[in-house]
């Protein structure tokens, strides 16, 4: 089992330990150092509790020796980083994260550091997935994780209330969150007002341009109490609970709005269910796929789905019915098809880019349903192109094309005005030229009752 | 061993006094308010998957072994 240059691309901080990749399986090794803290973690039944609740990634115990320990964590088929997360899905990982601190500061230990990196979603809940986290509580220490959990977590909810959820995409541009100075400059004035936000984001703004220049370390840093550290993690829970998007707009008209009619609905869907079956997929992404209805369709047949889709509101409405229905295999999250996620940090791979973590997971079937026509007419793209996007990690896809005829299509024709001629490459002869050069079409038919073509096809 | 790979900040270490102050009064008027909605029977049933920033240790795997011994 070699453990030279396999290590993760982000794993190089933590002097516990580190990831590595062990051929297809992603292991963890402990380092001398952490023993301590490790066995202590395991005999008091800390991880157990934490694994059987389902708040921690599951782990075995793979090797034990001397030098090292290594520990494999049960394998997450889909990494979805805190900027693909909607409202929800980022709350919901605040809240875990507070969760874990307290708990873990009533038994002796503490969360060393609060990155949004260690939480990601797996079957249908947040899961903590830094198990060397943990480190013991030194009394009357304040949190120093604390700072971290605001640039995390605190601050870029509260700056999505205010300003919408592309808040969120500045994780991609601020990979240790967003600085707190920044965080405070951009709220409204009124947010002073409030107890939590002004103490927990303006003073601390302030406290930290006033203590930025301690060169020499001489300023004592006071003590605080378990209890004290407790109620900041409770009023921090409380009010990241109560959190709402000051835009909320109620989901569910998307389908009225296109005007679909139930039986062109129902058409399409049982269109999938039938193409779908047969190729009895293990793993299934839904590339623009809003709330999910469509994926519903089939989620019974296949073990892995991904719905990600760029309207946030959409996610977040998946997000909250997966968790109503308690729906352990649909993976949600918020992706521009015409921007996907890059790669980010240090060398450009600390976390990696949509695409690569897309092409590791391969998807047996890629849908793209009602989606061709935006990336076309809105962003552009010619049919080529967006075939060699889909090529790069879909064997099957499940193509849905909106002839001009098509009321949506003729409405976004119509905006083009005087440039519109230069779309009238947009056609079914040409769409199926441009993917004929990476697709073999198996399958084409007509959704009954509208104007669209569904394709079903294999990757050359 | 410090596993402070990373700068707490200095000045997030010492504000967190203040903050706990706060937060304790924001707890305690939370709880006061609490019971007097208790008292007077206007306690709503919250459903939410966070209800609680508390973890339950109820289910503990230790419960079974002790019925395993008892066998």
């Amino acid at each position: 089992m070699s453990t030279k240059n396999n290590t993760h691309e982000a794993s190089f901080r933590d002097p516990s330990g580190y990831m590595f990749h062990d051929g297809d399986i992603l292991r963890r090794v402990i380092n001398p150092i952490y023993f301590p803290q490790y066995n202590k973690l395991k005999e008091s039944g800390f991880f157990g509790t934490l694994i059987k609740q389902g708040l921690l990634i599951p782990h075995t115990e793979t090797s034990v020796a001397d030098d090292k320990i290594v520990i494999t964590p049960e394998h997450i088929p889909f990494i979805t980083n805190p900027y693909e997360w909607s409202f929800q899905q980022y709350k919901h990982a605040a809240l875990h994260t507070l969760k874990l601190q307290k708990y873990a500061l009533s038994k002796g230990f503490i969360l060393k550091d609060a990155s949004a990196y260690n939480v990601t979603f797996h079957k249908g809940k947040p899961v903590f997935i830094d198990t060397l986290s943990f480190d013991f509580y030194e009394e009357g220490t304040p949190w120093r994780a604390y700072k971290q959990f605001i640039t995390h977590f605190f601050g870029p909810l509260v700056l999505a209330k205010y300003h919408g959820t592309e808040i969120f995409k500045m994780l991609q541009t601020h990979i240790d969150g967003i600085p707190v100075k920044l965080i405070a400059s951009m709220l409204p004035g009124k947010t002073k007002l409030s107890a939590t936000i002004h103490t927990n984001i303006h003073l601390l703004a302030k406290m930290e341009s006033k203590h930025s220049e301690d060169y020499k370390a001489e300023t004592k840093v006071t003590k605080l109490s378990k209890k004290q550290q407790s109620n900041i993690l409770e009023s921090l829970f409380n009010f990241i609970k109560k959190l709402e998007l000051n835009e909320t707009s109620e989901w569910g008209n998307y389908y009225d709005k296109t005007n679909y009619e139930t039986a062109a609905f129902e058409g399409k869907k049982k269109l999938i269910r039938e193409w779908v079956t047969p190729l009895n997929p293990q793993r299934l992404i839904d590339v623009g796929g809003n709330d999910g209805t469509f994926a519903r369709t089939v989620l019974d047949k296949v073990p892995d789905v991904l719905v990600t889709d760029i309207d946030s509101n959409a996610v977040d409405y998946n997000y909250t019915q997966l968790q109503e229905n308690k729906e352990t295999n649909m993976l949600p999250f918020v992706c521009d098809v015409l921007q996907p996620a890059p790669g980010i940090g240090f060398n450009n791979t600390e976390r990696n880019s949509l695409i690569d973590r897309l092409k590791d997971y391969k998807p047996d079937i890629t849908m793209a349903l009602a989606l061709i026509h935006h990336i076309t007419l809105s962003g552009n793209v010619p049919f080529a192109k967006s075939a060699e996007f889909f090529a790069k990690f879909s064997g099957t896809l499940i193509i849905e094309f909106p002839k001009r005829e098509d009321s949506w299509v003729e409405s976004l024709l119509v905006r083009k005005r005087e440039f519109m001629n230069h779309f009238d490459f947009y056609n079914e002869t040409d769409f199926e030229a441009g993917y004929t050069q990476f697709f073999d079409i198996e399958k084409k038919e007509i959704v009954p009752g509208t104007k669209r073509v569904l394709y079903l096809m294999k990757r050359k | 061993m410090n596993f402070l790979y990373f700068d707490p900040g200095l000045g997030a270490m010492i504000v967190q006094a203040v903050v706990a102050a706060a937060a304790g009064v924001l707890l305690f008027s939370k709880n006061a308010w609490y019971k007097v909605k208790a008292f007077f029977g206007l306690l709503k049933e919250e459903d939410d998957a966070y209800d609680s920033i508390d973890i339950d240790e109820d289910n503990d795997d230790s419960e079974i072994n002790l019925d395993e011994h008892k066998k």
